[in-house]
């Protein structure tokens, strides 16, 4: 997942917005996804989706999101087209495993729903700077600066871990540790020991960030703190609206089906 | 023993290194120098085959490394990671020795007898918990492990980096001695003392361009070639380019000379 919330710069329409509309489109698209029940909908979210991505000029970011999720979607499509057995039986498997109609569908259905959710909010974070949220959540939601602060820190933290884990794989790889396997088993076997030096160097880093937010008065910071102001144009109330249009015709797609 | 033709490497789609050739042969000490982001850290990834090249091939021992999975090729090549805090995973140092050795023999007495070698190689407490111990010295313990496996081939990156002056020369003094044996040494350096004291060629990089590679004297007075990559000799080989002596490196051979000089003086004079 390395990269895929780091801030891409950018001075798109999307980009331009205030972070909390940015938040709330991200939120409204995932409440969305989790109402409908209609697979058409669905896709159309995720449609949206990459519509998003290349409205900001992040389009081939958002493909290779997709890609990431793709991987995932297929084991918990599986499970799904395994274990469900409600509706017809189309296919027998030995073993006494059934693959229904209502299996299949509702496997499509939590893979979409999945993809529809994860989306939104790795995109926010793409084309919002972690500053510009904790400051709209202090000065606007209320949210008391400490926890704003730790949220924005373990999202800006995410790249720098999985940084550190690519190295602690290298590292150990060239040691010999088959951790270049592909049986799925081996490899967790082997890569839960790399977590004591993924901890390590955390608490590490950890401790010297807050030593160093500590010397640079966070103790001092209040609400006012804060220079830049968060205007709310025409272009978010167009969004905000948008938002509420996808979230009621979600309700609307699944009454009407 | 390593071979690389025409080696280039982008990561995505920024060129990193480009249409490098070379060949290391056994028993060579090469040192590696550079400025900061001229792809010797990616240069040692490639040989090692933890990165690909993405045009060019690379091989070790004969083997290719984009079909060799880089476990197999660890077998042959110890690799010592400028940050050694991403290698340590045990909790004491002998168990971490060990680590290795599990993964590198399988007859018990060889990795008794290697963990005792190797503890008392480097003076090591097998009990010490590595955390505690100070950033060099968990630097030694990274290389312990890793020579303790016995690699035909041992990669370092800026193993001296960060150390004080008596740490820095145990774990010279090590692979010296490993060197001494036979052991392939590849060693990507800062100081540029220690490269000439050690090494017998050196591969200079700039802009991930191979501009020079040669033996090590003759590349320190590669003016041009030096200024490339933003280096400067040891201060004892300008200071007697100054006075007009080149091919002087030392402080000893610099003394020689100028006692040299003063005693032809004396001698027309006197
Ligand atoms: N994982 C990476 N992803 C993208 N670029 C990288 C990565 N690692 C290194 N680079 C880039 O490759 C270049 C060479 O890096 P490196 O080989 O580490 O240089 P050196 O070790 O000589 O300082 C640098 O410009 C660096 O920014
Ligand atoms: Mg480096």
């Amino acid at each position: 997942m390395k990269g895929f919330f780091d801030y891409v710069p950018g001075s798109s329409y999307l980009h331009r917005l205030n972070p909390l509309t940015k938040l709330l489109l991200a939120l409204m698209i995932c409440i969305a996804a989790f109402i409908s029940a209609n697979h058409l909908f669905l896709v159309m979210l995720i449609v949206l989706n990459l519509g998003i991505g290349a409205q900001a000029g992040i389009f081939t970011r958002s493909v290779m999101l997709l890609k990431g999720l793709l991987k995932l979607c297929i084991i918990i499509f599986l499970l799904q087209v395994l274990f469900i057995r409600d509706g017809n039986v189309l296919v027998k498997l030995p073993l006494n495993i059934f693959i229904t109609d209502g299996g299949i569908s509702s496997a499509f259905m939590v893979v979409f729903r999945l993809v529809t959710a994860t989306m939104p909010l790795a995109l926010m974070l793409s084309i919002t700077q972690i500053n510009d949220l904790s400051n709209v959540l202090v000065t606007k939601l209320r949210i008391p600066y400490p926890y704003a602060f730790a949220l924005t820190t373990a999202i800006r933290f995410i790249p720098v871990f999985a940084n550190e884990m690519t190295g602690i794989i290298e590292a150990q790889t060239s040691r010999g540790v088959q951790l270049d396997t592909r049986n799925i088993f081996k490899k967790i076997k082997l890569v839960l020991p790399l977590c004591v030096p993924l901890l390590i160097t955390s608490v590490r880093k950890i401790e010297g960030s807050a030593i160093s937010a500590e010397l640079r008065g966070f103790h001092l910071r209040t609400k006012n703190s804060c220079y830049k102001k968060y205007a709310v144009n025409i272009n978010d109330i167009c969004v905000i609206m948008i938002s509420v249009v996808i979230v009621g015709s979600a309700i609307l797609v699944n009454s009407i089906f | 023993m390593i071979n690389l033709q025409n080696v280039s490497f982008s990561y995505n789609n920024e060129k990193v290194l480009s249409n490098i050739s070379l060949h290391i042969d056994k028993g060579e000490f090469t040192a590696i120098i550079g400025s900061n982001g001229a792809g010797k850290s990616t240069l040692c990834r490639i040989m090692n085959g933890l990165l690909k090249p993405s045009s060019g091939t690379v091989t070790v021992n004969g083997m290719d490394t984009r079909t060799t999975k880089s476990s197999i090729l660890a077998r042959h090549i110890g690799f010592l990671f400028q940050n050694p805090d991403r290698q340590i995973c045990k909790n004491t140092v002998g168990e971490e020795i060990r680590f290795s050795l599990d993964i590198a023999f399988t007859d018990k007495s060889m990795i008794e007898k290697r963990l005792f070698e190797t503890l008392s190689l480097f003076d090591f407490d097998a009990d010490s918990n590595p955390f505690h111990l100070s950033r060099g010295e968990r630097q030694q313990v990274a290389l312990a492990s890793i020579i303790a496996a016995e690699p035909e081939i041992l990669i370092l990156d800026e193993p001296t980096t960060g150390l004080d002056y008596v740490e820095c020369m145990k774990i010279m003094s090590i692979i010296k001695k490993l060197n001494d044996k036979g052991i392939t040494v590849i060693m990507v350096c800062h100081d540029m003392e220690i490269v000439l004291d050690f090494a017998q060629r050196i591969l200079v990089l700039a802009e991930g361009r191979l501009i020079a590679d040669g033996e090590t004297r003759e590349i320190f007075k590669m003016e041009e070639i030096l200024r490339q990559a933003s280096l400067l000799p040891p201060q004892i080989a300008r200071l007697a380019a100054r006075f007009g002596f080149d091919d002087v490196f030392y402080v000893d051979e610099m003394t020689d000379i100028v006692l040299k000089r003063i005693k032809n003086r004396r001698k027309r004079t006197g």
